[in-house]
């Protein structure tokens, strides 16, 4: 889709390179006084190396500058037609702080644009100049044409040099695009293992003492297991334990999904073993009773 | 949670004078002692071991817990609930098993009560084992 998309885009600007290229035909530039007496006023070049001289600028002057705007064809022999670009730029730039302004012109249908500074009321696009080392820097004035169908065109035009102004507001956001101070966090220290003799001592009384309690307490007891070994009895009791060994195994080696499928195996033939024995048991306790 | 022990009932004695409450406590003390023993069939006092044994395992767990470190937790946590799961679970089936309850307990046969008993403590040591770590 993106490719698509761009070959679409590379045949339209091959399209718009056969339309024409842009162009400004006697542009002029001057800087009125404050009595509307003309202090300079001279045609401007459009060849780079007859770039016209700084223009200092006072806050009583206003400068004006005037031009055509015409698309020139491909063909020599074909007459130069005015136009009216879609867009019709003057940038300023100050290549220092990196500021910059852009101001539209505004060009009637035969293509005539006329645009005038005037600093008693500057258009709000243009770039601060504050005081440097006690002078202010210049802007680089030029002038963009840009339009759908024609090729773009670009003039540098002179260097401005404007009364100097307040500097640039600083966004209240600008504290934090700046390297902050590092984070310091302490974690929590690890934690210690006690003294191994306590945990040993520890160890051995919890495994270890309620045992002896508890031999002690059955040896108090006359237990009589007489169906213990009997053949109904047995597999359920092993199958238990085989239980509990599984449990064991689980806990050192197995994984979850090992010891549920092992479990569903063993729990199956336990419950088989389970009813035996269980029914069994329960057939000779109503035994016993009734013969009691 | 105790189940009614025995139909004999210990007889108390009238109240005595300041001096002699200590002894009479334990007069007391050894006669349920006493009525307990001989009124209780083996398999009960089996069972019995068998909670005192969960009952005191629990108990030192717990103190050494408290006392030295709970570090690792879930090892503690392991070890008590496994304690006090498993006495629970004695408990129910000591309270279904005993010939005493029979009326509490009608449809449900000593075998019956063994078997939950046993799936119930498989139940049990498998969380336990996967709590200890």
């Amino acid at each position: 889709m993106g490719l698509a998309t761009l070959c679409l885009f590379s045949l339209a600007a091959v399209g718009q390179v056969l339309a024409g290229q842009l162009t400004v035909q006697s542009p002029r530039l001057s800087v009125i006084g404050k009595d509307a007496s003309i202090v300079r006023s001279e045609p401007i070049s459009l060849a780079a190396v007859n770039k016209a001289a700084p223009v200092h600028l006072d806050s009583t002057e206003t400068l004006k500058l005037a031009f055509t705007v015409v698309a020139k064809d491909k063909d020599p022999n074909v007459e130069s037609k005015n136009v009216q670009p879609h867009q019709t730029f003057v940038r300023f730039y100050e290549k220092l702080s990196g500021e910059e302004g852009v101001v539209p012109v505004r060009v009637t249908q035969n293509g005539k644009a006329k645009f005038e500074l005037n600093l008693a009321r500057p258009p709000a696009a243009l770039p601060p100049t504050p005081l440097v080392q006690n002078k202010t820097n210049p802007l680089s004035v030029s002038l963009l044409l840009g339009s759908y169908s024609h090729s773009p065109f670009k003039l540098e035009l002179f260097d401005l040099y404007l009364p100097p102004s307040q500097p640039a507001p600083e966004h209240p956001d600008e504290k934090t695009f700046h390297p902050q101070p590092e984070i310091q966090h302490t974690f929590r220290p690890a934690e210690k293992l006690p003294n191994r003799v306590i945990s040993g001592v520890g160890a051995l009384l919890v495994a270890g003492g309620p045992w002896i309690l508890l031999l002690g307490l059955l040896s108090h007891i006359t237990i009589s297991l007489p169906y213990a070994t009997s053949i109904s009895i047995l597999p359920f009791t092993l199958s238990l334990a085989a239980f509990e060994g599984l449990l064991v195994w689980y806990w050192a080696d197995l994984k979850l999904g090992e010891v549920l499928a092992y479990g569903a195996i063993l729990g199956l033939i336990t419950a088989v073993t389970g009813k035996t024995a269980l029914s069994k048991r329960g057939a000779w306790r109503v035994q016993g009773a009734q013969r009691k | 949670m105790a189940p009614p022990k025995s139909s004999a009932a210990t007889t108390k004695t009238a109240t005595p004078a300041p001096a002699e409450a200590p002894k009479a406590a334990v007069n007391a003390l050894e006669s349920l002692w006493k009525a307990y023993y001989e009124t209780t069939s083996s398999r009960l006092k089996l069972i019995d071991a068998f909670l005192v044994f969960l009952m005191v395992s629990g108990i030192i767990q717990f103190v050494y817990c408290v006392l030295v470190t709970n570090f690792p937790f879930n090892a503690f946590l392991a070890g008590f609930g496994s304690c006090v799961g498993q006495f629970v679970l004695t408990a129910s089936l000591r309270s279904q098993v005993n010939p005493d309850n029979r009326n509490e307990f009608k449809d449900i046969s000593p075998e019956r009560a063994f078997a939950d008993f046993a799936l119930g403590s498989i139940v049990l040591h498998f969380f336990v084992y996967n709590f200890l770590g």
